[in-house]
């Protein structure tokens, strides 16, 4: 350990702090420091590959005599297993292997869940033989909509305690039981300060119940594996975000040792929290492996992706706030039913609890069990849902006290960093002349709004990823670590992080990512992937620059300490302080031994002392609202966002673009529709499943701020999350703006718009 | 999909022989049948395609224009005789589907498409479309559905080309073993009383081979609106396309069509016959527009429709009359 | 299709049965006499496509459509399948220079015509100025739909090569991205088009990075290797 003394803050309000630095681990870098080429715009070292379709994702892995496995769902939303008969299906052509998932007498709690699965040698026969399994179903009552399944009367989805445990890629859903009645369990309750107490102070207390859709995740590449057996080890080719997490769920399941199994993951189609764990498609490809002593390729199509591997719960959220006439916040209330199907964890709180300052502060989080498909983390959790209904209401608040909606907020913000993003962000926006720009379309048919939303998300990232650098003596380096890009640029932080460290070109160092033999990598998840990262790899390189002047010192016969680096070039100084012995990078990797030289380093644990703050993030919208139809069209968002030191600007902007977008989708497309007589999805498609596309996309104009935290050594956060927690929220805003009326309901559709405007124009408030 | 012959064909006569024997489908441009047969709701043992018959997919702009039933709607949106003449065609054409389908995509096959309905797209819903004895979306999940003629299915006719071409009088020709007929497009689809389990009049063996748009009249004009949620691919909520002619004044005669309303592409023929005889003005759209939208029947979630399909018409007879 | 007609010598018809007896038509172009009996299937059938200028053999059922012929028999797994019904585009390649989504294609129907996939693009060894756009501007996350979208963007400039804004948005309506990377999409086909000529480091209008952040990019040009021994390593 060492203490450090170091320059923390943003935006040149930089703070000292002294904090202790473990041994092997450098010192967080100075904001004096000239970067080589942390936070350009660097593209992405897998761009050539991607961009030529030469990339092998795991969905493109074709092996001799490879088979297509291919699972047999419920068609119903509640039902008990009377019989499988597999034989149909093994007497098809080409069928390998064929197995029941579920057992006779199993219940059954949405339509989707796996009942039986086939391997066979083409995908066509595949599915065929899928058709020839015969089952059959006691049907039982079931519900599918979260309200109804509050009801005493309601078909329970599970009889005695609920069964949450998913492997559809809930990171951490062991909680502590809760208390269950009925389809309801909870609460999750948190309570600061007295909100009674707070009512009472208020001048002003608004209230509103907040509805969202289930959004599912559809990546494009959707979930699978290709799995392959040579004697007791297991191959598998994942598409996953913890190729870790993937084989000990593999080896837990299978029961066998987590050392017999090699999870590889190259290139990977998108995941936004769904693809942490084998799941059940994971699990029964390797048995239908082992079973036709062949390897097997099961990836779920786009309508299994849809029902049964993870989605965004929808929320129904009540809140009530209070507010003094001079704008600060005194009450905020939250009551949350959320619906994640058979799952649970639906909690919105974030947003309430951490974003403004409030002194009582009470929340409820329940969740309500339906016959539908698990949720799965997303991208947030929680937290699009959670800012959609606290910015409304802040909205509201600002306006029954006449405030203007972004001064309230900066009344109430306790970040620093967010006020400061609130200014920019209003600069480029044009905040100050919105009112006047609501009527300024040609069309009389058009108004325009601008609204605004907050992020916060939690600057994480933790030990246990481990990292090997190796310096080769033709001065060229390698970094190998066990990570997965998901898209996020990955593969090129790890390579642009060690470039920096060591001072060379991004093109003379070799990333080796996506496979268990490596040293350990995070699971991608929680934004957390280049806060872990980023720090080990800088470590793992620093070290491996010790042990070359270790190297040096010793061929000069000089203290290893006198042996000093400065940007790439090593030097020992006498007592003069003049260099007696020099050598530049390439001089001094001649001198390395034939294996160069190599150092594995772990992640060092976050600093505590260092200058902690929540992540915050800021979004401006703004919208044409069509008020003869009621269709909204986003314009513009202008975000600002922290995350730490950046470093890829480019595939930065690419990622803070994608939450938005996603965010953009979120707000007035994305649904996921069951129809209550049958409980099936009615939109399990990209069709009728609306996805923002290319014409649906707002100019997007985004502004980073550098901040220097020193709770790493490369004051990393990650910014997939926050970018896309406040657009739903700031677009629905700029809804209510444009037409004077509120919207309580995402996805915004034409009705909703049309309802609240005629309910505007009438005098009755204008709520929908 | 389920495994079937291929049997591709050389000639309308031949294909129409082929289709009748039992358990066959027609293939042109394949867009909505494979959709289909991947989901099970078509399973035929033989499949006759004509996605290669000569001759067929030739764009005679006319006018009168003739295009044959295998032109893509790719070709009719950019087909710069179609642009000049009718415009609201072209139109219609160029925004159905994507890019790549508007490639892929026949007119034939556009006019005979079956609904994008959900549940009549799901294998596992057994509606009256498939023969069944419940329309899941009359009491179920209609945002999109129709707003007409909901009685009994309440799906809406996917094509665009049809509104826009029965708005400019357009017929189809077709081929059978019977000889060849000439149907004029508003006889054309079938309402769901009449059968439920197909959309349109086709006999036995009959095939699209041509349409037929008769040349407009001088001092016509047309216009073809839809709204989207999305701008990107979507369906529409509504559509509306005019054609009208349009001398001296006043509007001579006038065509109104609904489409997305009904599961068949509907004429609005109260609101034709208030604009023959009178002088465009905002109050006549308006009026107009009230009186296509009479009589309609929605369901539980798409009253708006029947605003937003006002609106559309208001707007096309705007466009077409600015 | 409608110019196919006018080939002379052979009908479209002739090139569907003359591939189906393993002529490559396109490239042959002989008349092959027709069997008396056409029809194919329902069990597999030698097929003959001719892909990127190859002439692919395989043995498939009718019922296989290109997309998993390409992607499932024939290796070529740039071309991906993300919804399989025509709605997304990921799998969008070139029939004869004009883009379709080859889930919807019956891989024994498109015998004798030109198809390209996105491994074809590549010409004298060097990948195609749009590829190259794709990558320096970022024009991918994940990458899953960058093969259509590349393909879509490639059909775009071939018709129009400096197209404006909406025009890309509008040819981009059918590929779906779920990463949201059309911002930079549209980047790329304006950079391929030379309507944008931003240089890598360059920081364009849309985005920031506030004040406080310093950075020398000269060092990162500065190779402390020979440039012998960066090229011996990039080729590798």
């Amino acid at each position: 350990m060492s203490k450090e003394k170091l320059r923390l803050g943003f935006q040149g309000r930089f703070e000292e702090k002294v904090v202790e630095v473990a041994d092997g681990d450098p010192a967080p870098w100075d904001p004096s420091r000239k970067f080589s080429i942390m936070g350009a715009r660097t593209p992405r070292l897998d761009g050539r590959a991607k961009a030529t379709g030469a990339a092998r994702y795991s969905i493109d892995v074709v092996l001799p005599g490879m088979l297509y496995g291919k699972i047999l769902r419920s068609p119903y939303p509640a039902a008990v297993v009377k019989s499988i008969d597999l034989e149909p299906a093994r007497k098809m052509p080409g069928v390998k292997a064929a197995m029941a998932i579920a057992k006779p007498g199993d219940k059954l709690r949405f339509a989707g869940q796996e009942v039986a699965a086939v391997a066979a040698d083409t995908s066509e026969r595949a599915l065929d033989a899928m058709r020839a399994i015969r089952v059959e179903y006691e049907q039982k009552p079931f519900v599918v909509d979260p309200v109804k399944a509050r009801n005493d009367d309601a078909p329970l989805v599970f009889e005695a305690a609920a069964e949450t445990k998913t492997s559809a890629g809930d990171v951490g859903n062991a909680r502590k039981p809760l208390p269950k009645k009925g389809n309801v369990q909870g609460p999750r309750a948190s309570a600061k300060g007295d909100v009674e107490e707070g009512f009472r102070k208020a001048d002003a207390i608004v209230e509103g119940t907040y509805v969202t859709a289930v959004q599912t995740h559809s990546p494009l590449e959707t979930h699978g594996i290709v799995a392959k057996w040579e004697g007791d080890d297991l191959t598998v080719w994942a598409s996953t975000q913890g190729i870790f997490s993937m084989r000990d769920e593999l080896a837990e399941t299978l029961g066998i040792p987590a050392s017999k199994i090699t999870v590889l993951t190259e290139y990977m189609g998108g995941g936004f929290g769904a693809k942490f764990g084998a799941g059940v498609y994971g699990v029964t490809a390797a048995k239908l492996a082992k079973e036709a002593g062949a390897p097997v390729k099961l990836f779920l199509d786009r309508k299994e992706q849809h029902l049964a591997v993870g989605n965004r719960p929808s929320a129904i959220q009540w809140v009530k706030a209070g507010a003094t006439k001079d704008g600060k916040l005194t009450a905020l209330s939250l009551l949350v039913h959320g619906n994640g199907g058979t799952n649970g964890g639906t909690g919105t709180s974030g947003p309430v609890k951490n974003v403004y300052e409030c002194a009582n502060v009470k929340t409820e989080e329940y969740d309500v069990f339906t016959n539908a498909g698990p949720s799965a983390a997303f991208r947030a959790p929680g937290h699009p849902q959670g800012s959609f209904a606290l910015e409304a209401t802040m909205d509201e608040l600002a306006a029954k006290i006449g405030m203007d909606p972004l001064e309230f907020r900066m009344k109430n913000d306790p970040s620093e960093i967010r006020r400061e993003e609130f200014r920019i962000g209003a600069e480029k926006i044009g905040w100050k002349d919105r009112d006047a720009r609501r009527k300024s379309s040609k069309d009389p048919a058009i108004r325009r709004g601008i609204g605004v939303g907050a992020a916060i998300w939690y600057n994480t990232g933790g030990t246990g990823p481990k990292a090997t650098v190796t310096i080769h003596r033709d001065g060229s380096a390698e970094v190998v670590h066990g990570v997965q890009d998901l898209g996020t640029g990955a593969r090129t932080m790890v390579g642009i992080v060690a470039a920096e460290e060591l001072g060379l070109p991004l093109a003379n160092v070799a990333v080796k990512i996506g496979d268990t033999r490596m040293p350990y990598g995070p699971g991608s998840g929680g934004s957390t992937t280049t806060p872990s990262t980023a720090p080990t790899i800088r470590a793992a390189a620093w070290q491996a620059k010790k042990k070359m002047a270790a190297v040096l010192a010793s061929k000069w016969g000089v203290p290893a300490e006198s042996v000093e680096e400065n940007g790439g070039a090593f030097a020992a100084k006498g007592d003069g302080g003049d260099a007696v012995h020099k050598a530049s990078w390439r001089e001094a990797c001649a001198a390395l031994p034939a294996e160069g030289v190599s150092a594995t380093a772990s992640r060092a644990e976050n600093h505590g002392d260092a200058w902690k703050r929540f992540t915050a993030g800021a979004q401006f919208a703004e919208v044409e609202v069509d008020i003869e139809t009621g269709i909204v069209r986003v314009r513009k968002i202008v975000a600002v966002h922290d995350c730490g030191l950046v470093v890829n600007a480019l595939t930065t902007e690419s990622q803070i673009q994608g939450g938005i977008i996603q965010g953009v989708s979120y707000a007035l497309y994305e649904n996921r529709i069951l129809d209550n007589q049958t409980g099936r999805m009615v939109n399990p498609n990209v069709e009728q499943y609306k996805i923002a596309g290319a014409l649906d996309v707002p100019e997007i104009d985004v502004t980073v701020l550098p901040v220097w935290d020193g709770v790493n050594n490369t004051h990393s956060v990650g910014i997939g999350e926050p970018s896309t927690v406040p657009t739903a929220g700031a677009i629905a805003n700029a809804v209510s703006h444009a037409i004077g009326a509120r919207i309580r309901r995402l996805p915004i559709t034409p009705e909703s718009v049309l309802a609240a405007f005629d309910a505007a124009a009438a005098g009755k408030g204008g709520v929908a | 999909m389920k495994a079937f012959t291929l049997l591709p064909v050389a000639s309308l006569a031949e294909a129409s022989r082929e289709w009748v024997k039992p358990k066959t489908a027609l293939k042109a441009g394949g867009v909505d049948l494979l959709d289909r047969m991947k989901e099970g709701l078509d399973s035929p043992d033989r499949v006759v395609s004509i996605a290669h018959v000569p001759g067929l997919a030739s764009i005679e702009p006319g006018p009168p224009a003739r295009i044959g039933a295998l032109a893509t709607l790719a070709k009719i949106e950019a087909h710069a005789g179609i642009r000049k003449y009718y415009p609201a065609l072209a139109e219609a054409a160029g925004g159905a589907a994507t890019p790549q389908i508007r490639n892929m995509a026949t007119l034939g096959g556009n006019i005979a498409q079956r609904p994008r309905c959900w549940y009549f797209r799901q294998a596992e819903f057994d509606c009256r479309k498939k023969g069944g004895d419940t329309c899941f979306a009359r009491f179920g999940e209609n945002r999109f559905h129709a707003i007409f003629d909901t009685d009994i299915c309440c799906c809406v006719h996917p094509s665009a080309t049809s509104v826009a071409l029965m708005a400019y009088g357009a017929r189809l020709e077709t081929v059978s073993a019977k000889g060849k007929r000439s149907i004029p497009l508003d006889q054309f689809f079938v309402l769901p009383d009449e059968d439920p389990t197909r959309e349109n009049g086709l006999g036995p063996g009959e095939i699209i081979e041509s349409v037929v748009i008769p040349p407009p009249a001088s001092g016509s004009r047309s216009s073809y609106k839809k709204l989207k949620e999305k701008e990107s691919f979507d369906w529409p909520l509504v559509e509306a396309c005019v054609a009208l002619t349009v001398s001296g004044g006043a509007i001579r005669e006038a065509r109104v069509v609904l489409g997305s309303v009904s599961p068949v592409p509907r004429r609005a023929l109260a609101a034709e016959k208030l604009l023959v005889g009178s002088a465009p003005s905002e109050a006549l759209f308006s009026k107009a527009a009230a009186a296509a939208l009479e009589g309609a029947t929605p369901l539980e979630q798409n009253a708006h429709k029947v605003r937003l399909a006002r609106v559309m018409v208001e707007r096309a007879l705007r466009d077409a009359l600015a | 299709m409608s110019d196919s007609e006018d080939r002379p010598g052979f009908t479209r018809r002739d090139l569907v049965r003359g591939a189906l007896v393993g002529a490559v038509a396109a490239r042959v172009g002989a008349k092959t006499p027709a069997p008396a009996d056409a029809s194919m299937g329902p069990g597999a059938v030698p097929l003959t496509l001719n892909i990127n200028g190859h002439a692919y053999r395989l043995n498939a059922e009718p019922r296989v459509v290109l997309a998993d012929a390409l992607r499932e028999r024939l290796g070529l797994t740039g071309t991906k399948v993300v919804c399989g019904r025509g709605a997304c585009g990921a799998c969008t390649v070139m029939v004869d220079g004009e883009t379709a989504c080859s889930c919807l294609l019956l891989a024994a129907e498109v015998q004798g015509r030109k198809i390209t996939t996105i491994e074809g693009l590549a010409a004298d060894g060097r990948i195609a100025p749009i590829q190259e756009a794709f990558v320096e501007a970022d024009a991918l996350q994940c990458g899953f739909c960058t093969s259509g979208m590349v393909m879509s963007c490639k059909s775009l400039l071939d018709r129009n090569p400096k197209p404006s804004r909406e025009e890309i948005k509008h040819a981009l309506a059918g590929n779906l991205c779920r990463c949201g990377t059309y911002p930079h999409v549209i980047d790329a086909v304006e950079r391929a088009a030379g309507i944008r000529t931003a240089g890598r480091a360059e920081e364009p209008a849309g985005f920031t990075v506030a004040a406080g952040f310093r950075r020398r990019p000269e060092l990162h040009e500065d190779a402390r290797i020979d440039s012998a021994t960066a090229e011996a390593i990039e080729e590798a």
